[in-house]
């Protein structure tokens, strides 16, 4: 079974770092969190994210135990996380530019 | 009670090296400087092209640069060559910061006041080569980890950065803390986004404020350059690899400073004022060569430089051990890189492992183990950080 790796028990996504994986494998979880299983519902190449469990659209994104973002959409477990469903919680200049102008 | 092998200094600092340096104050010196290390054993040279034509306040950082390296306890002894004089940064005066604040034997001499090139290379041989004897006579002793200053770096990273080399030097770290010792995360630029995880962390609400003001001073820098850092980040190239905010790619950069309490803040290449131990965080650009000498000049003796495509970077007075979490850029790079911990991402060794693995390297090279930059003579990363333009 292919592997994410998850930093801390308490994160809900895993970061590809092995071959990539295909939408509808079943993946498997190493670092401080070896017990889950997830199925892929995307591809997930190497470096990028997957959802371990449901996260509700405004909930936060947990990498490293800590915040990396807040969920844009509801986001189900298996689902691929990047840009497109996390936004950051800092502040970004391309948006303080949007708001300015 | 973990311990290293070092050289005890007259001001009780701890040295993992008994280097002689041969210390150029300014670009038109460097070339003696370089011979007069070609010739003498055991002894090294630090050139660089600043030293003339700089506005007061780069000067005064070029000052503290040169001046904190030689107070740097791997050197034994110093010999300073200069061309001149620049007012306000002469060999006299970097001469009297680094024995005033370290009572070493240092030594200077000056192209044109000594008569010229060949006298000044003479006279500096005297030195250097009596210099070097004396150091010989020194022995390693056992001395606790207090003694201990450890630097963190990382540079050319990757997907295998954030996720096991970063977070297993950090360990290393917390190790080292633990033990009574003392470590240093720079790179400021990279605490963007996760500001709140250090000031958390903070031990005083004035280190915390310090945090935050170092993040905004480098960032309205860069803003005054006309580049928006926070707006950039992170780049297309990091969004490919998968990192999605600016929390995400800054808390990879700042695990390898542990979780240890921060308990100073730092100026750029300033020395910490405590022995307390704990995490100092310094202001600072993620620049790997300023970065890497700004915490040789706080006095780091042993750095470890955390890389995801592998790295050649050597401070020439502060052994830097490389580690990898990428085990392809191990195999290409393993004459440069001591240490593959990509083990962790296959499930092979756990992080606590990985960081157990470069805390006992950590300790063996301190202890005098040479790095294999050092064995192959290979030192690159001195750089000087400027804060202002040339006149």
């Amino acid at each position: 079974m292919k592997k994410v790796f998850v930093v801390e028990k308490e994160d809900n996504v895993g970061t590809a770092v092995g071959e990539p994986i295909r939408a509808g494998e079943t993946v498997g979880t190493e670092g401080r969190e070896r017990d889950l299983t997830v199925v892929a519902r995307a591809d997930i190449p190497y470096g990028h994210k997957i959802a371990l469990r449901d996260i509700p659209k405004g909930a936060q994104v947990t990498k490293y135990g800590l915040s990396i973002g807040s969920a844009l959409a509801d986001i189900r477990a298996g689902d691929h996380v990047h840009v497109h469903n996390v936004e950051s919680n800092r502040g970004r200049g391309d948006k303080a530019a949007r708001s300015a102008g | 009670m973990t311990e290293f092998m070092g050289y005890v200094r007259a001001d009780g600092s701890v040295g993992a090296r008994n280097h002689l340096l041969i210390l150029s104050a300014t670009v038109y010196a460097n070339k003696v400087a370089e011979k007069v290390a070609g010739l003498v054993h055991g002894s090294v040279a630090i050139t660089h092209p600043l030293g003339r034509c700089q506005v007061r306040p780069d000067l005064r950082m070029t000052r503290r640069f040169l001046s904190n390296t030689g107070m740097n306890p791997n050197v034994g002894a110093v010999v300073i060559v200069d061309h001149f004089r620049e007012e306000g940064m002469t060999a006299e005066d970097i001469a009297h910061d680094i024995q005033s604040a370290t009572g070493k034997p240092v030594a200077t001499v000056n192209i044109r006041g000594d008569g010229g090139m060949i006298a000044a290379l003479e006279k500096a041989l005297h030195y250097a080569a009596s210099y070097t004897r004396e150091l010989s006579d020194l022995r390693r002793e056992a001395v606790p980890l207090s003694k201990l200053l450890f630097g963190t770096e990382c540079g050319t990273s990757d997907t295998t950065s954030g996720l096991a080399s970063n977070p297993a030097t950090g360990i290393c770290s917390d190790l080292i803390i633990a033990a009574g010792g003392r470590s240093i995360l720079a790179e400021c630029t990279e605490w963007m986004g996760c500001e709140a995880w250090l000031t958390s962390r903070a031990a005083t609400p004035q280190i915390a404020a310090q945090i935050v003001a170092g993040v905004q001073h480098l960032e309205q820098r860069a803003l005054a350059s006309g580049e928006d850092i926070r707006g950039s980040q992170p780049t297309g190239d990091n969004m490919v690899g998968g990192l999605t905010t600016i929390e995400e790619k800054s808390m990879g950069a700042v695990k390898k400073g542990g979780s240890a309490p921060v308990v100073g803040y730092l100026d750029i290449a300033e020395r910490p004022a405590s022995d307390a131990p704990g995490l100092y965080v310094m202001y600072g650009p993620g620049h790997g060569a300023e970065s890497i000498s700004s915490m040789a000049a706080a006095g780091c003796q042993v750095l470890v430089f955390s890389t995801g495509g592998g790295h050649t970077s050597s401070h020439p007075i502060m052994p830097t051990i490389k580690v990898t979490g990428n085990a392809q850029s191990f195999q290409l790079m393993q004459d440069t890189v001591e240490l593959d911990v990509s083990g962790v991402l296959r499930g092979e060794i756990t992080l606590e492992e990985a960081g157990k693995l470069i805390f006992d390297e950590v300790i063996a090279v301190a202890s005098g183990r040479l790095t294999k930059s050092e064995a192959l003579l290979d030192d690159n990363s001195f750089a000087i950080h400027r804060v202002g333009v040339s006149i």
